[in-house]
């Protein structure tokens, strides 16, 4: 196995385009290394009740979440309530937190994220979401071009530069646009099987040129 | 680098079996992680950890999750890749939400840590199956974790623009603050969301206990000015208005409090001119039972 895995991440590293891996990411990686352990004991003496915590968790969290949020449900207004949704739902549920299981900031993402999807899938906007697909190619774009550009920022879309064309529009309209990869395929023209197997490929790649998990 | 990995860290170099191998697939999938379901289960751990699996097939991959050891490191490991994603889409949040999340975290109770003999790594699964087993051959709910953030995180909204415009108000923001509390968080709450016709959701809590209910809606579509949402409490004796809503901006609205609840009460809602009415006057947009 881990004969493997050498030989494997080797490989992988090689595919990556841009060769970010282990450049200046290095630096980032640790800061986010001890950033994400800092959460970490913050959500303990959340899980205590702690309000000053909680006012730390937020300043660390709360961007990112409202960031994807709003890249997914795309209503500002809405988006700030599922934001403040998932900060409380931190708050309640701090103790659940199984560092073993992953970082808090991934744990917190997830909350985010799933409950991003969940709001769209409960609305079934569908006419709404038709109209939005038909100008999906624009999410790439805003990566690049938000507000507030970041050293991370530019990390990670170096990374999604460094996958195939498959995998990066199968991973942007998973995550960012919300959809089910069944939906996914359907955006793509591409079999249900491929989509599958792209958004896994594709985060893999991420998650090595990102140097996370 | 990967020397000042933190430990942690060791647990899921058993990545390698999801390393890219030259073919663009993942090589050397354990065995146990393809027994339990098939191959294709396990396939779908990136969809899995982009929630882009269909609400059915999610709660099938978490049960396999539970099953299978590799398949939860893997999809935590590729959890962290979605994490920096949303890292990368961050934009400040307005400040004034920072306070008026802390104010509502002050009144919502803290679940406990997980008791021993449960597995952690379960966790997801157990949550997720929670409101199922809450439903008591009705369509109430016992009030779910994440309903009353909602509910909550929707009150506090309301509140913090009340707070922010009328700062005289403050106590009688305050006694209602704790009225909501109140009922959100009686033995007895339970939850049941309406849609409203005209677009929006209607969303109630209720304690039968204390004979009162909060109501929060969000979606409305908005109104000229001259007209405004009007709740009804309508039982066998007449037509009661229980409260005039006016949406924000964003179509939020609420929370709403209304007492003195009686048996066969149902909740409804109309369009009516900005006063208020005395009996409901346009045809009903969401009606909710409380029995």
């Amino acid at each position: 196995m881990r004969g493997g895995d050498t030989a494997d991440g080797a490989s992988a590293h090689g595919a990556v385009g841009h060769g970010a891996f282990g450049r200046s990411g290095d630096d980032a990686t640790q800061d986010g290394e001890a950033s994400s352990d800092d959460l970490a004991i913050a959500l303990a003496q959340v899980a205590r009740g702690d309000e000053a915590a909680f006012r730390a968790v937020y300043d660390r969290t709360a961007p990112a979440v409202l960031g994807i949020v709003r890249r997914v449900l795309r209503d500002p207004a809405q988006s700030e309530e599922v934001m403040q949704e998932v900060l409380l739902e931190v708050w309640r549920s701090a103790a659940r937190f199984d560092p073993a299981a992953g970082s808090a900031t991934a744990w917190i993402m997830m909350l985010a994220h799933r409950r991003a999807v969940d709001r769209v899938r409960s609305e079934q906007r569908a006419a709404e979401r038709e109209l939005r697909a038909a100008s999906m190619p624009v999410a790439y774009d805003e990566v690049a071009d938000a507000v507030e550009s970041s050293l991370e920022r530019e990390r990670v879309r170096r990374c999604l530069d460094g996958l195939t064309d498959l995998q990066r529009e199968s991973v942007m309209l998973a995550y960012y646009g919300g959809y089910t990869y069944a939906e996914v395929a359907g955006l793509l023209g591409v079999a249900v099987g491929t989509v599958k197997t792209r958004m896994r490929d594709g985060l893999i790649r991420l998650r090595d040129c990102l140097g996370v998990g | 680098m990967r020397g000042r990995l933190m430990p942690r860290r060791v647990a899921w170099s058993r990545l390698g079996s999801l390393r890219l191998a030259g073919s663009g697939l993942a090589r050397g999938l354990r065995p146990e992680g393809r027994r339990a379901s098939g191959s294709d289960l396990h396939t779908l751990v990136g969809a899995y950890a982009m929630d882009a699996l269909p609400t059915a097939q999610r709660a099938a991959f978490e049960r396999h999750l539970q099953r299978c050891e590799q398949c939860r490191d893997d999809s935590s490991a590729l959890r962290e890749a979605t994490a920096r994603l949303a890292a990368a889409a961050a934009v400040p949040p307005r400040p004034e939400l920072r306070e008026q999340t802390v104010r509502a975290a002050a009144l919502i109770r803290q679940l406990p840590p997980a008791v021993a003999d449960e597995p952690a790594r379960g966790r997801a699964a157990r949550l997720a199956s929670r409101p199922a087993s809450a439903v008591r051959g009705r369509p109430w709910l016992a009030v779910t974790a994440s309903a009353v953030v909602a509910v909550l995180a929707a009150a506090l909204i309301a509140l913090g623009l009340h707070l922010n415009s009328m700062q005289d108000r403050l106590t009688a923001t305050e006694q209602r603050d704790t009225v909501i509390a109140a009922i959100l968080t009686a033995h007895d709450a339970t939850m049941r969301t309406a849609h409203v016709q005209t677009g929006g959701t209607a969303t109630v809590v209720m304690s039968h206990h204390m004979r009162a209910l909060v109501f929060t809606a969000s979606g409305l579509t908005s109104l000229p000015p001259s007209k405004a949402y009007e709740l009804w409490l309508m039982g066998p004796a007449g037509d009661t208005p229980a409260g005039l809503l006016r949406p924000g901006r964003d179509g939020m609205s609420g929370p709403m409090v209304v007492r003195k609840l009686a048996p066969g009460d149902e909740l409804g809602l109309t369009v009516e001119s900005a006063g208020g009415s005395r009996h409901p006057t346009s045809a009903l947009i969401a009606l909710v039972t409380l029995d």
